[in-house]
C-alpha cells in the first residue's frame, strides 16, 4: 500500500512538472511575442518595453520558467495586466466555487451513476432498463450549457425558486450558498451522470457474466441479490478508471457552467483571460486546473486500490492484506 | 484477458484476416434487409442525414436572408407570420441562423474529426509497430494525452492565437489524436501478431507496407465507429467554445453563438435559448447513436467502447 502511495505521489509530481513545461512552452511559443498578444496592434512604442521588463520576458526563457515556477511555490505570480489584480491572490480566492462545484458534481452523479447503471442491468431485458438507457443516451447529447440555461428559465425564471447566479461561501450562508449551487451541480452532472451511467451499465453487464455471480445464485441468490452484494464492487473498479478520464471533462465542464452562472471561479477568471489575451493568468490558471486533475487523479488511484484487492496485489508484489 | 482470445475472436470475426473469406465486414452488410438494421443505427442515420442535408441546403436556400436585420421584427415569438421559429434581438430569422449554424458545425466537425483520424491512426500504427522501448514511451504518452481536456487545449490556443473556428479546429484535433491512437493501438497490435503478417515480411514487404496495406484494412471498421462518435464531441465542443466565445466569431452563425446571444434574453424571449439547444442535442444524439449502431455492425470486440470521449 505504501509503495502504491508513493509511486503514486512520484508519477504526479513528474506529471505536474511536465505539464507545467508543456503549458509554459505552449503559451510562449506559438502565439509569438507574448507583450504584442497582450499589448494588442496598436501600443504605444515605450509600454511595449516597460511589458516586457515588467514581465521579465527580457530574460531568457528557463529564468522566466524558474521565476513562474519559484513565484507558484511562493505566492507570487505577478500582476494582472489590465485588471491589476494580485494574480495568486486571485487564484486562490476563486478555488473555492469551482471545487466546490466539482466536488459536488462527483458527489451526486457517481452514487447515482452507480444505483442507474446497475439497475438498467439488472432490468437488461426490461423496458424500465431500456428507459435508463435511452436517458443516458439522451443526457450525454444535451450540453451542461444548454442544461444550464434551461435550468435557468424554468426554476430560475418561471418559477423563481432558485437564484439564477452568484456563489455565496457555504461558510458564510450555508442555505443561500445551497441555492445557489444546485442548478450549477445538477447542470454540470447530468451529462457525467448519463457517462457513467452508461459505463457501469456495460460493466455490470460483464461481471454478471462472471462465474462468481453464477455461483452466488446456484446458492440462492436473486439476479438482483447478486449484482448488489458482488457486481457492483466489481462494476466500481471500471467505474474509477472511467472516473479518472472524465475528470478533465468535469473541470472543463465548470469553466463553462460558471459562465452560464456567474460564478467567480477559477472558470470564469480563466474565460475572461483568454479573451483578454492575459497570457501570465492564462498560464497560471490552466496550472492549477491541471494540479486539480492530477490531484484527484491521484485519489482515485488510492480508491482503485482500496476498491479492488487484486490490484493491490499485482502492485505491492506481495499483499498485505 | 489475454491475447489468445482477442486473436480468435480476430480470426474469426474479421473475413479479411481469414484464409476464406475474403469480403470485409462492410462487405457483409449488403445482404442486410433495413428491418434488421439495429434501431440506433436508423435512427441516428436519419438524424445524421437530416443534419448534413441541412446544412448543405443553407448554402443555397434558408427561409430568409441570416444576417438581414429588420427592426421592426425584433424579438417576435416562435410561430409569427413568416418565422417559424420567431427572430433575434436584431429581427433576424432564427431558423435560418439554425441552418446557416448547422453549416459551421458541420464544417469544423468534419475537419477536425478527419484531419485528428488520419494522424492518429498514424500515430498509433507507428506505436503499434515499434520496438519494446519506443512503444512503451509512445503508449504512455498517449494515455496522458488521452486526459487532456479539449476545451482548457482550445483556451491556450486562443490565448496565443487568438478566438476563432481555427484555434477551436486545432484544439479538438489536439484533443482527438491521443483518443485515435489509444484505440488503434491495441486492435494494430493483434493483427501485427497474426500470421500473415510474418509471412507478409518474409515476403519481404517493409513494415510500414504491413502497416497500411495489410493492418489499417482491418481497423478501418473500428476508426468509423470512432469518428461517428468524436463527430458528436466534436459539435458539443464547438458550441461549447462559441457559447464562450472563444470559438467562431461574428459575423459566423453557430449554435453556440446563438446561445450566447440569448443568454441576456432568457426572460424577454426564452425561445432563442430553446431552439439552438434542440438541435445541438438532436445532431449530436444522432451522431452518438449512429456510432452505436455501426459500432454492433462493425465492431464486435467493442474495441472503441471505453474510448473515453465525452
Amino acid at each position: 500500500m505504501v509503495r502504491v502511495i508513493l509511486r503514486s505521489i512520484g508519477s504526479l509530481l513528474l506529471a505536474a512538472f511536465l505539464g507545467s513545461l508543456i503549458v509554459f512552452g505552449l503559451l510562449r511559443t506559438i502565439g509569438g511575442d507574448v507583450a504584442l498578444i497582450m499589448l494588442g496592434q496598436e501600443a504605444a512604442p515605450g509600454a511595449y518595453e516597460a511589458l516586457r521588463a515588467e514581465l521579465g520576458l527580457d530574460q531568457p526563457w528557463y529564468s522566466q520558467y524558474g521565476d513562474w515556477l519559484v513565484g507558484v511555490f511562493s505566492g507570487d505570480l505577478g500582476t494582472s495586466y489590465s485588471a491589476r489584480f494580485d494574480i495568486y491572490e486571485e487564484i486562490v480566492r476563486r478555488l473555492e466555487p469551482t471545487a466546490l462545484l466539482a466536488f459536488g458534481s462527483l458527489v451526486l452523479s457517481i452514487p447515482l451513476a452507480l444505483a442507474l447503471g446497475t439497475y438498467s442491468a439488472i432490468k437488461v431485458k426490461k423496458i424500465r432498463g431500456g428507459v435508463v438507457d435511452v436517458l443516458s443516451q439522451i443526457g450525454i447529447a444535451i450540453p451542461a450549457f444548454w442544461a444550464g440555461l434551461m435550468l435557468v428559465v424554468i426554476f430560475g425564471i418561471r418559477l423563481g425558486w432558485l437564484p439564477t447566479g452568484g456563489f455565496t461561501s457555504p461558510f458564510e450562508d450555508l442555505g443561500a450558498s445551497l441555492r445557489q449551487l444546485a442548478m450549477p451541480i445538477v447542470a454540470l452532472s447530468l451529462g457525467i451522470t448519463s457517462v457513467l451511467t452508461r459505463y457501469v451499465r456495460s460493466a455490470m453487464l460483464d461481471v454478471m457474466g462472471e462465474d462468481f455471480i453464477r455461483t452466488a445464485r446456484a446458492k440462492g441468490r436473486t439476479r438482483r441479490g447478486a449484482a448488489l452484494v458482488h457486481g457492483v464492487r466489481n462494476a466500481s473498479v471500471s467505474l474509477v478508471t472511467v472516473g479518472t478520464l472524465q475528470l478533465g471533462s468535469l473541470l472543463a465542464g465548470t469553466v463553462v457552467i460558471e459562465n452560464v452562472f456567474v460564478i467567480p471561479g477559477i472558470g470564469r477568471l480563466l474565460v475572461t483571460s483568454v479573451l483578454g489575451r492575459e497570457v501570465i493568468v492564462v498560464q497560471s490558471l490552466i496550472l492549477v486546473i491541471l494540479l486539480m486533475i492530477l490531484v484527484m487523479n491521484f485519489l482515485l488511484d488510492i480508491a482503485y486500490v482500496l476498491i479492488d484487492p487484486r490490484i493491490r496485489d499485482s502492485q505491492g508484489g506481495k499483499a498485505i492484506v | 484477458m489475454s491475447e489468445t482470445t482477442h486473436l480468435d475472436g480476430y480470426e474469426t470475426i474479421e473475413p479479411t484476416t481469414s484464409p476464406a473469406g475474403g469480403r470485409s465486414s462492410l462487405g457483409r452488410m449488403h445482404g442486410f434487409r433495413v428491418g434488421k438494421l439495429p434501431l440506433p443505427l436508423i435512427l441516428g442515420a436519419v438524424l445524421v442525414g437530416a443534419f448534413i442535408l441541412i446544412a448543405l441546403v443553407s448554402f443555397v436556400w434558408t427561409p430568409h436572408d441570416p444576417t438581414a436585420m429588420v427592426v421592426a421584427d425584433r424579438l417576435l415569438p416562435p410561430g409569427s407570420d413568416g418565422y417559424l421559429f420567431g427572430t433575434d434581438k436584431f429581427g433576424r430569422d432564427v431558423v435560418s441562423q439554425l441552418m446557416v449554424g448547422a453549416r459551421n458545425s458541420l464544417f469544423v466537425s468534419l475537419l477536425s474529426t478527419s484531419v485528428a483520424l488520419v494522424i492518429g491512426a498514424l500515430l498509433g500504427l507507428l506505436t503499434a509497430g515499434a520496438g519494446p522501448r519506443w512503444r512503451n514511451l509512445l503508449s504512455r504518452l498517449v494515455d496522458a494525452g488521452v486526459a487532456l481536456p479539449g476545451i482548457l487545449i482550445a483556451l491556450v490556443l486562443a490565448t496565443s492565437t487568438g478566438p476563432g473556428n481555427r484555434a477551436a479546429i486545432v484544439a479538438i484535433i489536439v484533443w482527438f489524436i491521443p483518443t485515435v491512437a489509444r484505440v488503434t493501438i491495441g486492435p494494430a497490435r493483434q493483427i501485427l501478431a497474426l500470421d500473415f503478417v510474418e509471412a507478409a515480411y518474409a515476403y519481404g514487404r517493409s513494415r510500414w507496407y504491413v502497416l497500411l496495406h495489410h493492418v489499417t484494412p482491418n481497423i478501418g471498421p473500428l476508426l468509423i465507429v470512432l469518428g461517428s462518435v468524436m463527430f458528436a464531441a466534436a459539435i458539443l465542443i464547438e458550441a461549447a467554445l462559441a457559447f464562450l466565445g472563444v470559438g467562431a466569431q461574428p459575423p459566423t452563425a453557430s449554435w453556440g453563438r446563438l446561445l450566447q446571444e440569448s443568454q441576456p434574453l432568457l426572460e424577454a424571449a426564452p425561445a432563442l435559448m430553446f431552439f439552438p439547444g434542440v438541435a445541438i442535442v438532436l445532431t449530436v444524439l444522432g451522431f452518438n447513436l449512429l456510432g452505436d449502431g455501426l459500432r454492433t455492425l462493425l465492431d464486435p470486440q467493442q474495441a472503441t467502447r471505453n474510448a473515453g470521449l465525452l
